[in-house]
């Protein structure tokens, strides 16, 4: 049953992939032609040594750590207030999962309006209050890339609260009542019945968002173009801009496909994690 | 008493992240209706005359019927395409023991993961061989490839907390393998099947760089006409795309809601 | 208001199609043909759009205008030409994207054909300038000018004389009045440009570099760390922090514009094609008391009047009818009326004299004869026209943020940029 599915992902994405990863073994700029040539690994270790890349490795681990848990601890929370099967929780679930209908570079649009501190409905006045610094949160060095990852929560945290409802609701209600017949505290069942339960579908989320955040582009491109300075020049602003904007797509696919190996691994890493956890439950 | 004030302060909390989710949309929705001089004004206006021009323009330089079909068409398309690989899949490796599954799984997620970057101009250059650049098609099948792996690793974690015994019974009542999947299994994880499905729909309706790459003006959804509508660098777009905004937001959300009823718990709706 | 009144004269010039040019309308030798033209969604594309149906009337060809982004347009075109995907016939070409579509043998040179029908087209009426600036590369003629652009001092008349202020003549005058006009109390500032990274603080910081006499480039090599230009850094970062509006260091042109429309900065430099806007009540707050001027230079240098804007070129892959119908396209939306046209809603982008001295263009946009003048001053090279032009954009976007917001000092930040840059040549 599964081999429609990777038939399909191994024709429409397996095989661009690996014509990309063609790209990323020659000196391929397509403004220059005539200048291809095979260069083995030369755009691999390039991007390895540039030390602006590695600032921006750098920036993107931080921004990749924070925005995964901020969503993760406030998705279950809001999961876990929509539970109860209602109504009024069912159209909020709806009428939450606004954000994600808005295309990312709109949403990169609109705070950066909002932030301004001139005309921002909540920049000015942040400013007014002196909450803010003079240049605006997107205007200064030390405030943007928290700022950044504040955007990034407000539009993906409905995704992992939907997903973690569904967890929720998947769960076996036998097991839940005998819980609280056995008068367990709210924390307690949390931790030692709903949490072990639910680690599928914690791990789906933290997957999921760990490998989309790490290619986190629109938002930042629209509200800070990477700036100020260096502090939100997240990795996948250089890729695209080094692969579509000076269409040096062997370095650009060079520095994708880094990007995916290190996707890979945190994932790898999060997936031994949990198993390990899994496994620590199941047995006690 | 006890039970109703924490209702109280639950739906009170839900309200106040509701408001946190919404007023930034209903601040881009309130531009439609204001004179662009209102909306970057200082300090920020917050009262305004407001006008329909901006829905005047919208209608004048779009055709909004078409934007709105293609959003759907690349949406539905993408979701349906997804819900129909993902699914069984999805169903296939967490019912296998094989070791090959955890592979094809962690494989699917892996392709997700790779940036556009590399996959955009081959898949180009693929699509014009096919003949399919600048149609929905163009931009359905690339959104599949990233929701099937979305909506398989969804459904993968359903379906492993589904008890095989429940299948196992169906199969002895007479069901075959696939009977058992679709009568017993498949309704106990309708609520994973809602959400994914419209996270795929969303995925897919707030696309931007896929669409403005494969398609052509006929096609073109409203998640790219919207920063056609906030326009060039030197005048206010910003009631124009407010404008566009009703129209990329209210029907997706319509639609959520329609689908909103099927969002409940699986296993209360009498599955022993 | 500004697109209803497009929606109007498109309306009307249907209404008047044949009376202009008799000559395609008799002979259709293209009739049924289509045509696709990327356009990036500037002040001009509503126009071509609208326009079209005109076309199709006079021709027989359909022209099917695709409004995209400018990301997404350099993209896309990028893409259909290296894949010879023959996507689209013609698209508008960045002034800047020149010389690497002429290396790369990406677009039709349109020299012989310019030759061909010089009289006809009365390319002595447009702007030589503009040629060079606007797709021109060592002679090539590789995209054909369709939208001019000038560089032009966006100033506030009534705070000029509240403050006993001249309009500024030279580079020293208009800073001096910058920190005169600033007054925060009131909410006033002397000061705008774009401050957020990448293209938008590149350009506007190249547009002033040049008016002191700056160099980026030269003899081949990049020269960004000079003396000077770490001098012109080091005051414009001043202004910054102390003439310009809050959270100018992260606005790029929307930003910048919507300053100056509210009110709120007293002076700025910016290209002609938003100016409309100043005047348009819907729009703008100072629609009476705004005014443009040519750019100021250093004193005793000769006017460097920064030239930009949009030419319109012809993919190479595709066949010769579908080129001639191109050309055709590019004969007829450059032409005097047409051109006129396209102004008449609300395009703001010019090529030639006789239509700066149009009357009724002149009643819509009340700065015609600034333009003119910069174009006959122009200079197409005060950004590099270099293949290399993109990367040393982006190094200098990043640069001068980083001065603009004190992460580095300006002479670091050009120096580090100077070392980047030396990497492409």
């Amino acid at each position: 049953m599964a081999a429609p599915a990777v038939i399909h992902v191994a024709v429409f994405a397996l095989y661009p992939i690996l014509r990309g990863i063609g790209f990323s073994v020659f000196r391929m700029n397509l403004m220059q032609p005539w200048l291809h040539r095979f260069i083995g690994l030369r755009n691999y270790t390039d991007a390895l040594s540039d030390p602006a890349i590695r600032h921006s490795l750098a920036v993107t681990l931080i921004f990749t750590a924070a925005c995964v848990t901020a969503e993760l601890a406030l998705g279950l929370c809001l999961a876990l207030l929509l539970w109860a099967d209602n109504r009024f929780n069912r159209v909020a679930a709806i009428l939450m999962l606004v954000p994600i209908t808005v295309t990312p570079i709109v949403v990169g649009l609109i705070f950066r309006a909002l932030l301004d501190p001139s005309f921002g409905q909540i920049g000015y006045w942040l400013c007014a209050l002196h909450l803010a610094p003079p240049q605006g949160l997107l205007g200064d060095t030390h405030t943007a890339l928290a700022t950044m990852i504040a955007v990034d929560v407000w539009e993906w945290t409905p995704l992992s609260a939907l997903i973690l409802l569904a967890g929720l609701k998947s769960l076996p209600s036998d097991i839940l009542d005998a819980a609280a017949i056995d008068g367990a505290g709210a924390c307690a069942r949390l931790l030692r019945i709903i949490l072990p339960m639910m680690l599928p579908s914690l791990f789906l989320v933290l997957v999921l968002r760990v490998t989309d955040v790490f290619r986190t582009y629109d938002i930042v491109f629209a509200a800070t173009g990477g700036g100020p300075g260096d502090s939100t020049n997240l990795l996948m602003l250089t890729a695209v801009k080094q692969g579509l904007q000076f269409f040096d797509i062997g370095y650009g696919s060079a520095i994708s496909i880094l990007m995916t190996l290190a996707i890979a691994i945190m994932a790898a890493l999060i997936i031994l994690v949990l198993r390990g956890l899994d496994r620590r439950y199941s047995a006690s | 008493m006890k039970r109703r004030q924490a209702m109280a302060v639950q739906r009170t909390a839900i309200c106040l992240a509701l408001c946190l989710f919404l007023a930034p949309v209903l601040w881009l929705i309130m531009t439609a209706y204001e004179p662009s001089r209102a909306i970057q004004s200082t300090p920020p206006a917050l009262w305004f005359r407001p006008t329909l021009s901006n829905f005047a323009a919208i209608a004048a330089n779009f055709n909004l019927p078409r934007l709105v079909l293609s959003s759907f068409m690349l949406s539905a398309g993408s979701t349906l395409l997804s819900l129909l690989f993902g699914i069984p899949c999805g169903y296939a490796l967490a019912r296998t023991r094989s070791r090959s599954a955890v592979f094809i799984a962690y494989a699917l997620l892996a392709i997700r993961g790779v940036p556009t970057v590399v996959t955009l101009i081959p898949f180009y250059l693929f699509m014009q061989k096919l003949g399919l650049l600048g149609t929905w098609w163009a931009v359905i099948l690339m959104n599949a490839t990233l929701s099937t792996a979305f909506v398989t690793w969804m459904m993968f974690s359903a379906f492993r907390a589904v008890p095989v015994e429940i299948e196992a019974a169906a199969v002895i009542d007479g069901c075959t393998a696939f009977g058992a999947f679709r009568r017993a299994a498949l309704p106990l994880v309708q609520t994973s099947v809602i959400a994914a499905a419209l996270l795929c729909m969303m995925f897919a309706w707030n696309d931007f760089l896929n669409p403005a790459f494969l398609t052509r003006a006929e096609t073109r959804p409203l998640s790219v006409a919207l920063l056609t509508a906030f326009g060039g660098n030197t005048t206010s777009g910003w009631g124009d795309l407010g404008a566009m905004a009703h129209l990329s937001t209210l029907p997706i959300v319509a639609v959520a809601l329609l689908l909103n009823r099927y969002l409940v718990s699986g296993l209360t709706r009498g599955a022993h | 208001m500004k697109r209803r009144s497009i929606l109007a004269a498109g309306l009307a010039s249907a209404a008047t199609v044949g009376l202009s040019h008799r000559g395609w309308s008799q002979s259709k030798p293209f009739d049924g043909m289509v045509l696709r033209l990327a356009s990036c969604n500037d002040q001009f594309s509503p126009g071509l759009k609208a326009l079209s149906a005109r076309f199709k009337q006079e021709t027989g060809i359909t022209v099917i205008v695709d409004i995209l982004g400018y990301g997404e347009l350099q993209t896309k075109l990028t893409t259909d030409y290296v894949g010879h995907t023959k996507g689209y016939d013609l698209a508008t070409t960045d002034n800047v994207w020149a010389p690497q579509f002429a290396e790369a043998g990406y677009t039709v040179p349109l020299n012989d054909w310019m030759k061909r029908d010089a009289a006809e087209m009365a390319l002595d009426d447009i702007y030589p300038v503009l040629f060079t600036a606007l797709g021109n590369y060592q002679g090539k003629q590789v995209a054909f000018p369709l939208a001019g652009y000038a560089n032009v001092l966006a100033y506030r008349k009534d705070l000029y004389a509240a403050a006993k202020l001249q309009p500024p003549q030279t580079m020293q005058d208009l800073v001096d009045n910058a920190y005169k006009l600033t007054d925060r109390s009131r909410n006033q500032f002397g000061w705008v440009a774009n401050g957020q990274k990448g293209a938008a603080c590149a350009q506007d910081w190249m547009q002033y570099l040049a008016e002191i006499g700056g160099v980026l480039v030269k003899n081949g090599q990049p020269v960004i760390d000079s003396p000077l230009n770490v001098q012109s850094l080091t005051t414009y970062r001043d202004l910054f922090q102390k003439a310009a509006p809050p959270g100018a260091v992260n606005w790029d042109w929307d930003g910048r514009e919507a300053s100056f429309r509210s009110g709120l900065a007293a002076n700025m430099q910016t290209w002609s094609v938003g100016a409309l806007g100043y005047f348009d009540p819907a729009q703008s707050k100072v629609t009476n008391s705004a005014a443009l001027m040519v750019t100021p230079t250093a004193a005793a240098m000769k006017p460097r009047y920064g030239i930009g804007g949009w030419g319109i070129a012809i993919n190479a892959d595709i066949d010769d009818r579908h080129k001639q119908a191109a050309w055709t396209y590019i004969k007829w939306i450059t032409s005097p009326a047409i051109h006129i046209a396209l102004n008449e809603l609300d395009a703001c982008s010019f090529l030639r004299r006789s239509e700066l001295r149009d009357a009724s263009l002149n009643r819509k946009y009340p700065f015609l004869p600034v333009i003119d003048e910069s174009f006959t001053h122009g200079d197409p090279d005060f950004r590099p026209r270099v293949p290399q032009y993109p990367e040393i954009q982006d190094i200098l976007g990043t640069a001068v943020n980083s001065a603009l917001v004190g992460a580095m000092t300006p002479a670091a930040a050009l120096a580090a940029a100077q070392t980047q840059a030396l990497r492409y040549f």
